[in-house]
Order: C-alpha cells, then sequence, then structure tokens
C-alpha cells in the first residue's frame, strides 16, 4: 500500500517538474512579431496588502530613439501615455510620470521637444487586496530618432505584484 | 504512525504539484514579457540617415530612377489632386504627418524654394500620412507653418506605392520634370542638402 502511494507521489513529482521544461522547449519559439522602439521589462513586485504603496514601472527605449515625455510642449506632438485596465482587487491612484529631457534636431538647434530617452520609469501608486495580481495596461508612444520620427505605437504591458 | 507519515507524505506532495503549477504559470509570465523586453527592432542605418554628422539623407528605394507611381489624392478643401496636374515639372512629393518633428522644420524650407525657384516650374506636393488626426488638425498645423504648396491627405495606395514597407516620416521624393524619381530621402538634412537636391530635380530632365 505504501509502496504503491509512494510510487503515485513519485510520479506526481516527475509530471511538476517536467512542466516548467515543456514550456521553455514549445512556447520559446513564437518569434515577437510586433515592431516596437519600447519594451517593458517586468519586474517581481511585492508590496504590503491593504495600504498604498507605489509601483515601479520601467520602459526601455531601444538606443538611438526617444519618445515624447507625457508632456511633449506641443499639442501637435503625441505624449507617451500609460491606460489601465480596471482589476478586482486592485485601486490605482494617478499615475506619475517622469519630466522629460530637453532634445532638439541637429539641423534646428533653437527648436526644442522633450522627451523620453534612454529609460523611464513610471510610478503607480496602488492600493491592492492581499494576493496575485496583474493589471493589463497600454503605453501609447510615438518614436522618433535624430532625424526622423515613426507613427504612433501601442505596448501591451502586463503589471505583476503580490500584496502581502 | 505509518499511518500519520502517510498523510504527511501525501500532503506534502499534493503541495509540492500545486506549488510547482503556480511557480511555471507565473514564470512563464515573467518569461513571456522578457521576452518582450529582449525584442529588439532593426532599423535601416539610412533610416537615422547620419544627419547629425551632416550626410545627405538618402534612402535606397525600388522608385529610384522610375517613373513615379500616379497619384490621385484629395487637398484639405476636398480637391482631388493629381500627379499628373503637374505634368512637365520638377518636384517635391514629401510625406509627413503632424506629429513628426523634423518634418515640421523641413516644410518651411520646402515652402522657401517652391516660391524661390517658381520661375523654374518647381512645386512642392505635401502627403499627409498621419491617420489618427482630422482636417482640423491637419489645417491648423499647416497654417501655423506657413506652408501654402498643396497638402493632400494619403490613402493606402499611396503609402503602398511611395513607402511599401517603411514608415519613416519626413520621406521625399524628387521627380525630375519627365516625370522619373532622380532621389529618395529619408529623414531630415540640412535646408543646404535640400536646396541642392531641388537644383539637381530642376536641372535634371531639362531641354
Amino acid at each position: 500500500m505504501i509502496r504503491r502511494m509512494l510510487t503515485s507521489f513519485a510520479t506526481l513529482a516527475v509530471f511538476a517538474a517536467a512542466v516548467p521544461f515543456c514550456h521553455a522547449q514549445f512556447g520559446m519559439d513564437a518569434p515577437a512579431k510586433q515592431k516596437s522602439y519600447v519594451t517593458y521589462t517586468a519586474e517581481a513586485q511585492s508590496i504590503p496588502a491593504g495600504q498604498r504603496a507605489v509601483l515601479q514601472l520601467r520602459f526601455q527605449l531601444v538606443p538611438g530613439f526617444h519618445v515624447n515625455s507625457h508632456t511633449p510642449k506641443s499639442d501637435t506632438l503625441i505624449p507617451t501615455a500609460l491606460t489601465l485596465q480596471p482589476t478586482a482587487g486592485v485601486k490605482p491612484g494617478d499615475l506619475v510620470y517622469p519630466p522629460g529631457q530637453p532634445f532638439s534636431f541637429s539641423f534646428d538647434p533653437k527648436e526644442k521637444v522633450d522627451v523620453y530617452a534612454g529609460a523611464f520609469i513610471v510610478k503607480l501608486p496602488v492600493v491592492a487586496t492581499p494576493g496575485e495580481h496583474t493589471m493589463d495596461a497600454t503605453l501609447k508612444y510615438q518614436a522618433c530618432d535624430n532625424a526622423s520620427c515613426y507613427p504612433p505605437r501601442t505596448l501591451p504591458v502586463k503589471i505583476l505584484f503580490t500584496a502581502k | 504512525m505509518r499511518r500519520a507519515l502517510l498523510l504527511i507524505m501525501m500532503v506534502s506532495g499534493i503541495s509540492l504539484v500545486v506549488w510547482s503549477g503556480y511557480h511555471n504559470i507565473h514564470e512563464r509570465r515573467l518569461a513571456a514579457q522578457e521576452r518582450e523586453a529582449a525584442h529588439v527592432t532593426l532599423i535601416p542605418d539610412n533610416s537615422s540617415s547620419g544627419s547629425a554628422s551632416g550626410d545627405a539623407p538618402e534612402a535606397p528605394s525600388p522608385l529610384l530612377g522610375k517613373p513615379a507611381p500616379p497619384l490621385s489624392l484629395v487637398d484639405l478643401s476636398g480637391k482631388q489632386v493629381s500627379l499628373s496636374d503637374f505634368k512637365g515639372h520638377p518636384l517635391v512629393v514629401n510625406f509627413w504627418g503632424t506629429y513628426c518633428a523634423p518634418c515640421k522644420i523641413e516644410m518651411p524650407w520646402l515652402e522657401t524654394f517652391s516660391k524661390k525657384y517658381a520661375a523654374d516650374g518647381f512645386d512642392v506636393i505635401g502627403v499627409t500620412y498621419d491617420s489618427e488626426v482630422g482636417k482640423d488638425t491637419i489645417s491648423k498645423n499647416v497654417r501655423k507653418l506657413g506652408v501654402t504648396y498643396p497638402i493632400l491627405l494619403s490613402d493606402p495606395k499611396a503609402e503602398k506605392d511611395y513607402l511599401a514597407d517603411t514608415e519613416v516620416l519626413p520621406m521625399s521624393f524628387y521627380v525630375d520634370r519627365t516625370g522619373k524619381v532622380i532621389q529618395v530621402t529619408a529623414g531630415l538634412g540640412s535646408e543646404d542638402q535640400l536646396e541642392a537636391m531641388v537644383k539637381q530635380t530642376i536641372a535634371a530632365g531639362a531641354q
């Protein structure tokens, strides 16, 4: 009886250990088709449950490109903005965007725009119930390099965190 | 005693399976986001055009040396304007967008040259490649830039014929008076470079 139980347990343990390897073998083959100039780096974040806490969302630009800041100082430029989807158990506060940095194109140094380059962090205050949470969001941005611009894009973002 | 031991082992085993399943889902989510983070966009060197160093922002294009594709689009007043209306004129077809800061640096230069070389028959046609804004916003931008040359609204055919798979703005096609594309540029160059190309376009195909 005990031997049979031990055999069943061993079988289950082998299955449990094998699942991640199966994913690595098949899931990694799908190439990302979306062309993007900004990427989001997911970080496991942990916050106190039931209290106001701030999540940090890190975005990285492809080298050589910049995007308009959240306040680009011109109503014709498209601001970088994150839109959050409602998530059960999570009450978000107002997003806090970093200030931009001045940028001018080499052939017109007088004309300055306000941009994010390299990396930037958007802060998201939340109050969350205990447990694992996944918030869906979309970052809208419009990228340029030192001489050209590219049509506006959206980047899907999944914000993963644990409230304890 | 043996039963208690058995029970503990079973509970431990089931806990391990549950934890492993949860851990796997979490890892998959993180891996998916890491894959997205590791995704790199490759842009041809010429798209950034080396403008910082002052090189002419020439772009390889299948249209180079070929007749300019027919173009028939509406302008901001709703009037149909065709490339054939400019037959025999050297001209620049300039794709731009309201969100494009370098385009707005270049357009007043094009306006200046359209007037300066009007006696040579030189014309400029602006094509707005900007699906997110309406005519009012485009008109407001055009007025603010002081542009008086025709501004047309792009359509999928014009984008396919001229831009193909590229999406770089500004993008300009220099068409000589015989209707042949003699130069294509992507990105902002200097005002002097632009004027040199305008002169080249006027001189090309001249009788």
